[in-house]
C-alpha cells in the first residue's frame, strides 16, 4: 500500500563552488535528492560537508564568491537555477521559506519582531500595515509566544533563545510556504526547547500537507522526524533513502561508520567507534573517492575514480564501489533499531 | 607574515605605496650625498640670493652668496636652484631632500612613542580593570576632548618653535587612540581561556601581559601606528605652516609651503608665475603621506577578514 | 537607557574640571610675566615694578597652584578671558564677533560631508572591489593624504588665481559696505541667512560665492574619512546573517541596502561622524587662514603665530568644552538610535 506521494523538489547534480583567492572550493560538487509533498527530507553531515551552501543554493541566497555551476534544482516542475532574479523572489519566502541556525543573529535588531514578521506579509500579499500586524500577533500566538500583542513590538534582544526561534518560525511560516528549509535550528537551543520546537515546526506544516527539508549533523533528530535522508560528505551526497533503509541497511560505508559510532548501551562496547582521520580540506581534496583515506573498504579504484551514483532500488542511491563488501557488514547486525 | 608580505606585494594600490616609500627612504639615506650642507646644521636650508621674492626653478646663485660660501670655505655642489627658490632665496631643492628626513624623523619618532605611552596605559587599564581602568579611561577621554591640531598648536605656541616641540606637541595628544585600540583589545582577549589557563597554572601578571596577551592584541594597533604616520607629516607640516612649527629656514615640507602661501596668486596679470614654491614641497608632502596610506589601507584590509575569520 | 544617560551626564563636570586643568597647566607653563600680559590692554603698564606687582596680586599669579586654578577657573566662568593683542579687542569680544563666520561656515560644510560621505560609502561597499569601488576608495585615499592646506591652497590658486571665481574673504568690498553700516539687519549673523531674510539677492549672492571655495575645502577630508567608515560599516553588516534573512524572505535588493543594512550600519558611523565634524575645528583654523576668512579659526592661527598667549588659551578652553559638550550629544543621541541600547 504505497501511496504515491506528489514529488516537490528535486536535485539533480548540483554543483556550488567558491572562487577564492586561494583556489576554488567546491563545497556542493554533486548533490542529488528529492523531496516529496508532506515529508521531511533530513540532510546530515559533518561541519563543512556543504549541507548550508546545498540550502542556499536552491534559494540562490550565495555570497559572493560562490556560484552554481552545474545540476537542477526542480521546483514543482520548474528549474529554479533558470529563473530571473525577480521571479525567484516570489517564490523566497512565499513558496520555499528558510530558518536558520542562531536566532539572535538572523534577525535584524534594529528592527521590532512584528515588522519583520509584517514585511514577508505585506510584500506577498500586498496587505496593508494594520492588517500585517493583526496577522503577525496571531502568528506569534500560534508558534507559542505568550502574549504575542505585547511581543509584537518587541525587539529581538528582549526575547528568549527559544522565543527567538519561535519568532522565526512565525516569520518563516507567515506566507505557508509548501517548503520549509531548517539549516540546524534547534543546535543553538535546550535539548528541552529542542524538542518543542521540532514539534512546532511538524505541526505547522501538517496543516496545509507542507515538507520540509531538515539539515543537521544530530542523528538523533533525524532519527525523530525524518521520512528521507541524504548523507553528505566533502560536498557530495553519499547516500540517500528512506529512514529504514539508512538506518538498517545503510550501503556507503561512511553511513554506516555514522551509525557504528553511535555509542550503545546495550551491548559492552570498550571503546567509541569512530571513523579514522578528518574531514579533508576543501581546497585539497583527495583524488578518486573523497571518502577513501578515512574508509576500511578502500580499493585502488577507490584512489582514482570518483564513484558515479548507483540506483540500489527506486529511492535508494549511493556513491561507492564497493556496497557488496558493505552489505557483508552491515548483515553482521551491528546497527541501531530505529 | 609572509602571506601578509606577499598579499601587500601583489595588491595594485600598496605596491604604488610601497615603490614610493622606497624612493623616499632612498632620498633620506643618500641626502648628504645628493645636496651637501652648507652650514653645521644640515637643516638649514642655504639661500641662493637674498631676493624676496621666488626665484623660478633653473636660477642660478647669485655671486654675494658664492662669495659667502666661499668665504665659509664650503663648496657648493648645486649652483643652479633646480626647483626654485622659496621667499628669502632658500634653496627649494635642498628643502626637498632634506626634508624627506624631517619627514621620517617626525613620522616614526612620534608615532612609535605615543603608540608606546598608549600601549602601556592601555594594557594596564585593561588588564587590572576597577579603578584603575575608571581612571585611566577618564584621563584618555579628557585628552581626548581637544580637536588634535588645536592642541597641538596651543602646546607649540607656549613651547615655542621648533621641531622637537612639534614632536612633544604630537605625542601628548596622539597616544589616545592606541590605548584604546589596544584595552579594547585586550579586554576581549582576557576573557579567553588561554589566559585563564595560564592564570590558573599561577603565571605571574607582567608575565601574561608580556607573552600572551601583548602579543596576540598588538596587531591591530602596529596597523593603526603605520597608518597614522601619514597624518603625522600633516600635522606637522599644517603647524608649520600656520606658523608654529619649525622655524624659519629648516629643512622641513610644511615650512616651505608657509613660505609659499603669500605668493600662490602671483602678480596681476600672471597668475601662478610662482607655482613651484608652493608645488615642489606640496606634491613631496602628498605623495610621502599617499604612500603610507595606500600601504596602511590594504593591510587593513588584509587583517579585517583574517581577524574575523580567525576570531 | 537611563541609566546610561545619568552615567555619562556624571561623567560631564568630571571631563571639563579635566580638560580646564590640564589647560591651567599648559597654561602655568608660561612664565608669571607672560600670562600676566594675557589680561593687560597696554602692555606699557608693565613697565613699572609697582604696577606689576598689583596687577599680580589681582590675578593671584603668585599663589599656590590649586588656588591659582581656582581663580582662574572662576575668572573663565565669567567670561573675563582676557584681552587679546591681535584682535585689539576683549577675547570675549572677539570670540562673539568672530563666531557667526566659522558657525556658518562649519553648518554649509557639514550637507556635503554627510551626503557625499555617507552616500559614496555605501555605493562602495555595494559594489565591493569592482571597478566603482576601487576608483571611489583610490580618490577617498588620496582625499585624506592630501593635507588641507595644500588642498586649499590648490583650490585657491585654480578658482581665485585662475578663473577669478570664488575670491578669499567674506564678502567683496561692496557688500560689506552694505552689511555693516547700511540698510541692512543682521538677525543671525549668519550672512546668507540674513540676505534672504533681507531679500538682497546680491548679497545672498556674493556671500555664498566666498563660501564655497573653503567649503570644498573645509569638507573633503572629511567626506573621504566618512567613505571610508560608511564602507566598512556596510561591509560588515551586509556580512550578517540578518542580511541572508531579509534576503530569504524575499525582500528585494534595494530594500535589502537601504533599509535592513544600512539602518544597521549607520549606526556606528552616526557617532563617528558626530566626533568628526566637532574635529573639524582644527580643520577650522587652517581652511579659514588659507581663504583668509574673518571667524575664529584665523584668528586663532594669527594669535598662535604673535603669541598672543591669551588668546591662545582661551582657544582652547572654548574649543575643548565645545567638544565635550559635543561628545555628550553624540553618546546620547546614540542610545536613541540604538534599540539595544534604548531598551536594553
Amino acid at each position: 500500500m504505497e501511496n504515491k506521494k506528489k514529488l516537490l523538489l528535486e536535485i539533480k547534480d548540483l554543483k556550488t563552488h567558491f572562487f577564492t583567492e586561494d583556489g576554488v572550493v567546491k563545497a556542493v560538487d554533486g548533490v542529488d535528492f528529492e523531496v516529496y509533498q508532506g515529508e521531511t527530507l533530513g540532510i546530515v553531515g559533518e561541519s563543512g560537508c556543504g549541507k548550508s551552501v546545498t540550502a542556499f543554493s536552491i534559494l540562490r541566497l550565495l555570497d559572493y564568491p560562490g556560484k552554481t555551476v552545474d545540476g537542477e534544482v526542480i521546483f514543482k516542475g520548474e528549474n529554479l537555477l533558470k529563473k530571473t532574479e525577480d521571479e525567484m523572489r516570489e517564490i523566497r519566502g512565499k513558496e520555499i521559506a528558510m530558518i536558520f541556525q542562531e536566532p539572535m543573529t538572523a534577525l535584524n535588531p534594529v528592527f521590532t519582531v512584528g515588522f519583520q514578521i509584517s514585511e514577508a506579509l505585506m510584500m506577498h500579499f500586498k496587505i496593508s500595515k494594520e492588517e500585517a500586524k493583526k496577522k503577525s500577533v496571531e502568528l506569534l500566538k500560534k508558534v507559542g509566544i505568550p502574549i504575542p500583542e505585547q511581543r509584537v513590538n518587541e525587539y529581538p534582544h528582549q526575547l528568549s533563545g527559544g522565543m527567538r526561534q519561535r519568532a522565526m518560525i512565525a516569520m518563516a511560516m507567515s506566507c505557508d510556504p509548501i517548503l520549509l528549509i531548517a539549516d540546524e535550528p534547534t543546535t543553538a537551543l535546550d535539548v528541552t526547547i529542542q524538542a518543542q520546537i521540532l514539534d512546532l515546526m511538524m505541526t505547522l506544516l501538517q496543516e496545509f500537507n507542507g515538507s520540509l527539508i531538515m539539515i543537521t549533523h544530530d542523528l538523533g533528530v533525524i532519527a525523530e522526524i525524518a521520512d528521507r535522508i541524504a548523507i553528505m560528505y566533502a560536498g557530495k551526497v553519499v547516500e540517500y533513502a528512506d529512514k529504514k533503509t539508512i538506518f538498517h541497511h545503510p550501503l556507503h560505508p561512511y553511513t554506516l561508520g555514522l551509525l557504528t559510532s553511535i555509542p550503545r548501551l546495550d551491548i559492552e562496547m570498550k571503546r567509541l567507534n569512530v571513523i579514522p582521520g578528518i574531514v579533508p580540506n576543501p581546497l585539497h581534496f583527495p583524488s578518486g573517492c573523497k571518502f577513501h583515506p578515512r574508509c576500511r573498504f578502500a580499493t585502488d579504484r577507490c584512489k582514482k575514480e570518483e564513484p558515479s551514483l548507483i540506483k540500489i532500488e527506486e529511492g535508494h542511491l549511493v556513491k561507492c564501489w564497493n556496497v557488496d563488501k558493505v552489505l557483508k557488514e552491515v548483515k553482521k547486525g551491528l546497527l541501531v533499531e530505529v | 607574515m609572509n602571506r601578509i608580505l606577499k598579499k601587500l606585494f601583489s595588491n595594485a594600490t600598496s605596491l604604488v605605496g610601497i615603490i614610493l616609500l622606497v624612493f623616499f627612504i632612498i632620498i633620506a639615506l643618500f641626502a648628504p650625498a645628493i645636496t651637501p650642507p652648507l652650514f653645521d646644521d644640515p637643516y638649514q636650508i642655504p639661500r641662493m640670493s637674498w631676493d624676496i621674492n621666488p626665484q623660478p626653478p633653473g636660477s642660478l646663485m647669485s655671486d654675494d652668496m658664492k662669495e659667502i660660501y666661499g668665504f665659509m670655505e664650503k663648496e657648493v655642489k648645486w649652483e643652479k636652484a633646480i626647483c626654485g627658490t622659496a621667499e628669502g632665496g632658500y634653496d627649494i631643492f635642498y628643502g626637498l631632500i632634506w626634508g624627506t628626513r624631517t619627514a621620517f624623523k617626525i613620522g616614526i619618532i612620534t608615532v612609535f612613542i605615543s603608540m608606546l605611552v598608549g600601549i602601556i596605559l592601555g594594557s594596564i587599564s585593561a588588564y587590572f580593570g576597577g579603578w584603575i581602568d575608571e581612571i585611566l579611561m577618564r584621563i584618555t577621554d579628557i585628552f581626548l576632548s581637544f580637536p588634535f591640531l588645536v592642541a597641538a598648536m596651543v602646546l607649540t605656541t607656549v613651547l615655542g618653535r621648533g621641531l622637537d616641540k612639534v614632536m612633544i606637541a604630537l605625542i601628548s595628544f596622539g597616544w589616545m587612540g592606541y590605548a584604546r585600540l589596544i584595552r579594547g583589545s585586550i579586554l576581549s582577549t582576557k576573557e579567553e581561556t588561554f589566559i585563564m589557563a595560564a592564570k590558573a597554572l599561577g603565571v605571574s601578571d607582567t608575565k601574561i601581559i608580556w607573552k600572551h596577551l601583548l602579543p596576540n592584541t598588538i596587531f591591530p594597533v602596529m596597523v593603526q601606528g603605520s597608518m597614522n604616520i601619514g597624518s603625522m607629516v600633516i600635522t606637522a607640516a599644517a603647524l608649520s605652516f600656520l606658523g608654529v612649527g619649525a622655524p624659519v629656514g629648516y629643512a622641513d615640507w610644511g615650512q616651505m609651503v608657509s613660505f609659499a602661501r603669500n605668493w600662490i596668486i602671483g602678480s596681476p596679470g600672471h597668475a601662478g608665475q610662482y607655482w613651484y614654491a608652493v608645488f615642489y614641497p606640496g606634491i613631496f608632502i602628498v605623495l610621502f603621506v599617499l604612500s603610507w596610506n595606500l600601504i596602511g589601507d590594504t593591510l587593513r584590509d588584509i587583517l579585517d577578514p583574517r581577524l574575523r575569520g580567525e576570531l | 537607557m537611563l541609566s546610561y544617560i545619568i552615567r555619562r551626564m556624571l561623567l560631564l563636570p568630571i571631563i571639563l574640571i579635566g580638560v580646564t586643568f590640564l589647560i591651567f597647566c599648559v597654561f602655568s607653563l608660561l612664565s608669571p610675566m607672560e600670562r600676566l600680559a594675557t589680561y593687560v590692554r597696554d602692555p606699557n603698564t608693565l613697565k613699572s615694578p609697582q604696577s606689576t606687582e598689583r596687577l599680580i596680586a589681582k590675578y593671584h599669579l603668585d599663589e599656590p597652584f590649586p588656588l591659582g586654578y581656582i581663580n582662574w577657573l572662576e575668572r573663565m566662568a565669567h567670561f573675563d578671558l582676557g584681552w587679546s593683542q591681535t584682535a585689539n579687542q576683549s577675547v570675549a569680544d572677539a570670540i562673539k564677533q568672530r563666531f557667526p563666520a566659522t558657525l556658518e561656515l562649519v553648518l554649509y560644510s557639514i550637507i556635503p560631508v554627510i551626503l557625499i560621505g555617507i552616500w559614496l560609502g555605501v555605493i562602495s561597499a555595494v559594489h565591493h572591489n569592482d571597478m566603482l569601488d576601487q576608483t571611489i576608495r583610490v580618490t577617498a585615499i588620496i582625499g585624506w593624504s592630501l593635507p588641507t592646506f595644500i588642498f586649499g591652497l590648490f583650490v585657491l590658486f585654480i578658482f581665485y588665481g585662475i578663473l577669478g571665481w570664488f575670491p578669499p574673504g567674506r564678502l567683496s568690498a561692496w557688500a560689506q559696505d552694505i552689511v555693516y553700516t547700511g540698510h541692512f539687519t543682521s538677525y543671525t549673523h549668519l550672512i546668507t541667512v540674513d540676505a534672504l531674510l533681507n531679500g538682497n539677492i546680491p548679497i545672498f549672492l556674493d556671500a555664498l560665492r566666498h563660501l564655497i571655495a573653503p567649503i570644498i575645502t573645509l569638507s573633503y577630508i572629511s567626506w573621504a574619512f566618512l567613505l571610508r567608515i560608511t564602507r566598512s560599516s556596510m561591509l560588515d553588516t551586509l556580512r550578517k546573517d540578518y542580511i541572508r534573512t531579509a534576503r530569504a524572505k524575499g525582500v528585494d535588493e534595494h530594500t535589502v541596502i537601504h533599509l535592513h543594512a544600512k539602518r544597521n550600519a549607520l549606526i556606528p558611523v552616526t557617532t563617528i561622524a558626530g566626533m568628526m565634524i566637532i574635529g573639524m575645528l582644527g580643520g577650522v583654523m587652517i581652511t579659514e587662514t588659507v581663504f583668509t576668512f574673518p571667524g575664529l579659526g584665523f584668528w586663532a592661527a594669527q594669535s598662535a603665530q604673535q603669541l598672543d598667549y591669551g588668546t591662545v588659551i582661551s582657544f582652547a578652553l572654548l574649543f575643548s568644552t565645545m567638544m565635550v559638550i559635543g561628545n555628550l550629544v553624540v553618546d546620547l543621541s546614540y542610545a536613541l538610535i540604538d534599540p539595544r541600547v534604548r531598551l536594553g
